[in-house]
């Protein structure tokens, strides 16, 4: 973007202050950061940004994030700690008129429209009554475009403006929390990776290259509350989408690695991936070599695996569905056979190619259900599911006071030292959120600093390795080493030394516990279920080409 | 294993309440459902025989797998909302269609949930009542916006959509249901009712050999085309 290239100076402009923008130097910053590695490539925006890196004098690349330079800026006395977003936990469904007070004071707001403007989801409010509102926000983008540019972000005092163009669909996030522009991105991209793995990029194209006007709701009615789900567990319990790792179950090694054969040992006709979870996170999982091929399953796909099956409309019964793994084939269908074991929350997916194959599938299930039982896996699990209080929500979860470390209350351990071939399965680890972290605002409050403290640690300009961050109601310490991505948050209490101590204590468990904690040794592929020949045939229907 | 022996399909509009009539039904209760993902399998034990039944989706998104989960069906309940006269136009204009892979002999059911919300409500057994204004009560319930005699006349028109002669199946008296999963207003009776008309028809169909449902799966993965290769 040339034409804003002067206005470099920070302008303390409002939301409505479009002139002023600074806009240009953002886009210097992002095309540097995180998106240059999204799939997609063949947008214009990102096309477009390439160039418009080098194009920026080097000076701007610092401005937009500067002011989180020094912590002391992250003080109470900081515009985004007021908690703004009380009743956060109530649906948006009313309201939504861009004048309503309470619409205002929400701290994020996501919306995705088409590219003629008609309005398709917004996390808040009715998409009704913003239409005027998706409109300012086409005309950003298409005046922008006009100049052969690609709008990425607005910075507009305390709020962020962060657009992502994917083919026909517009998302943008309105934000007043501390995430940096980069991670909003990526939640922007989590919400896109949703609707195409509901609906697939290609029908989308093909829905929109038909009829540009058409109301993508109707498709979508129904997945408004998977996308608020999603949205939401960023600031309720933080972690999966931030370091982009799936979260494992606590396990013994022996009974995770029984359980893996036992998964590679079931196999159906056209089974790709089979994965056994309890409440959103993995217990193990398996791949077979002959669908999938040598191609790896993104995490990305995994964690949208794993939040799919926890929605509760597999909460009864046996589903088959379709689902589209977006960073596997964004164009095409597998089948997913879920069901919840022996009335547990333990859930099994069974992810095939074939729209006709649920009685295999369900043959299959009978299968990993009975070795479970001879694993006696079914005890341990249950075991490990009521160990919580609030057995739906956090099965299989620890307490903090495992570590046995005074002072700290809550961490994120993601470890980076795994062996080069089981790096497709990236994971992390983190115990329940306990008081004082129960309320709301509590956990928003914890997710912001977490949020502040990853994009420092990962600021391209210029990334730390260690911070440590005394904050109004507790301390933080987070370190990246080649080894580890930790975050910890400890008692306001706490001395330099005594952090120090209770880190080394924390890694000394973590350490001690990793082969139940992580899956360290992910099994690799399953027995081909077949003869070759009908593994060809199955292999042409592995979603590589559109489903109905 | 626990094949099932005969398949009951539900199929409406989102929204008029199929998982909430299945719910009921099955676990006697009326939760709070959410948006049914693809099609949800039960397995119901009658008499002797496991009869699944496929909770589908309503939504728009889950529309081409519909007749999938019609393949070799041995009943479908087509569901509307009586207060929502358009969720009957869309069984005609969008779930009809999907029956055709169903099994030539299939039963139909046309039953209107959700009466607790009309102003007559479930009366005391007289459903099949008089016309919306009898009612008049305190509460403020709109009036039925669809009538017994609107879906006994889409039911003849399934007949012959089907081709079917009126002798040959169930009187449409029989076939058209009200029911609420709210209050279990005849929910019972529909799916019982459906139930001992399947049995005779599972009976038939081993009577002729192995059952359909079987037939067309096993006959199916040769006949497909090998488009787009990948391997």
């Amino acid at each position: 973007m040339e034409a804003g290239g002067g206005t470099a100076a920070p302008a303390p402009g409002d939301a409505e202050d479009l002139e002023e923008m600074r806009f240009p130097s953002e886009e210097a910053r992002d095309g540097g950061g995180i998106c240059r590695d999204l799939p997609g490539t063949g947008d214009a925006s990102v096309e477009k940004t390439g160039s418009e890196t080098k194009d920026q004098p080097p000076g701007l690349l610092l401005q937009p994030e500067a002011p989180s330079c020094t912590y002391g800026l992250w003080g109470p006395g900081a515009s985004e700690n007021s908690p703004v977003g009380g009743p956060e936990s109530g649906s948006g469904g009313q309201g939504g008129d861009p004048s309503d007070e309470d619409w205002r004071s929400k701290r994020k707001h996501v919306f995705v429209l088409s590219e003629a403007g008609k309005p398709i989801y917004s996390r808040y409010g009715s998409v009704e009554a913003l239409s005027t509102t998706m409109g300012v926000m086409t005309a950003l983008v298409s005046f922008v475009q006009s100049a052969g540019d690609a709008i990425r972000a607005i910075y507009a005092e305390d709020h962020k403006l962060v657009f992502l163009q994917q083919g026909p669909l517009l998302l943008v996030a309105v934000s007043r929390t501390p995430q940096s522009a980069a991670q909003l991105r990526g939640e922007l991209m989590a919400v896109h990776a949703q609707i195409v793995s509901t609906l697939t990029r290609a029908s989308v194209a093909r829905i929109f290259a038909r009829k540009q006007n058409y109301d993508l709701r109707r498709l979508l009615a129904g997945s408004e509350r998977t996308l608020d789900r999603l949205l939401d567990s960023v600031e309720r319990d933080p972690g999966a989408l931030l370091l982009g790792a799936v979260r494992c179950v606590p396990l013994a090694r022996p009974l995770r690695d029984a359980l893996g054969a036992l998964l590679r040992r079931c196999t159906a006709p056209g089974l790709a991936l089979s994965v056994l979870a309890v409440g959103g996170r993995l217990v193990t999982a398996a791949q077979e070599r002959t669908v999938l091929a040598e191609c790896r399953l993104d995490p990305a796909d995994l964690q949208l695996l794993l939040d799919w099956v926890g929605a509760p409309a597999f909460a009864a019964g046996e589903a088959w569905a379709p689902v589209c793994l977006p960073r596997f084939n964004p164009d095409g269908f597998f089948y997913a056979y879920v069901a919840r074991l022996d009335a547990m929350p333990v859930c099994l997916l069974l992810l095939g190619t074939d729209p006709e194959a649920f009685h295999d599938m369900a043959t299959c299930r009978r299968l990993v259900e009975d070795g479970m039982h001879s694993l006696g896996a079914m005890r341990t699990l249950r075991e490990a599911a009521s160990f919580s209080s609030t057995p739906s929500a956090s099965a299989s979860a620890y307490s903090v006071q495992a570590v046995e470390a005074a002072g700290l209350r809550h961490f994120l351990y993601k470890p980076l030292d795994i062996p080069d071939h089981h790096r497709q399965l990236p994971q992390f680890t983190s115990p329940e959120l306990e008081a004082p972290y129960s309320r709301e605002e509590e956990r928003q409050r914890l997710s912001d600093l977490y949020h502040r403290l990853h994009a420092r640690l990962h600021n391209t300009s210029r990334p730390l390795r260690l911070i440590y961050h005394v904050a109004e109601k507790e301390t933080l310490l987070a370190w990246v080493t080649s080894k580890f991505e930790l975050y910890t948050c400890l008692s306001p209490l706490v001395t330099k030394a005594g952090a120090i101590l209770v880190v080394t204590k924390l890694l000394r468990w973590v350490k001690k516990e990793e082969d139940r904690l992580f899956i360290r040794y992910p099994p690799k592929y399953s027995t081909p279920p077949a003869a070759p020949a009908a593994s060809t045939d199955q292999a042409s229907h592995n979603g590589l080409f559109t489903a109905p | 294993m626990r094949r099932p022996d005969g398949k009951i399909v539900l199929l409406g509009d989102m929204n008029v309440g199929k998982t909430s009539l299945l719910q009921r039904y099955m676990e006697r209760r009326f939760p709070d459902t959410v948006s049914t993902v693809g099609g949800a399998f039960y397995l119901k034990q009658w008499r002797s025989y496991n009869i699944s039944i496929w909770d589908t989706a309503g939504r728009e998104q889950f529309h081409g797998l519909g007749s999938m989960y019609c393949r070799g069906a041995a009943a479908v309940i087509l569901t509307y909302d009586v207060n929502h006269a358009q969720s009957l136009l869309e069984l005609e204009d969008r779930f009809l269609g999907l029956t055709d892979t169903a099994s030539a002999d299939c039963l139909f059911a046309i039953v209107g949930n959700k009466v607790d919300l009309s102003e007559e409500g479930p009366g005391e057994g007289g459903q099949e009542g008089g016309p919306a204004g009898g009612g008049g009560g305190a509460a403020p319930r709109l009036p039925k916006q669809v009538q017994p005699e609107d879906a006994v006349a889409f039911y003849k028109k399934i007949l012959k959509y089907k081709m079917l002669d009126e002798k040959d199946v169930p009187a449409a008296e029989q076939m058209c249901f009200e029911t609420s999963a709210k209050t279990g207003h005849n929910v019972d009776l529909l799916f019982e009712t459906l139930f001992d008309m399947v049995v005779p028809v599972i009976l038939q169909q081993r009577a002729q050999g192995p059952p359909q449902t079987v037939d067309i799966a096993s006959s199916r993965p040769p006949a497909r085309t090998r488009s787009g290769c990948c391997a």
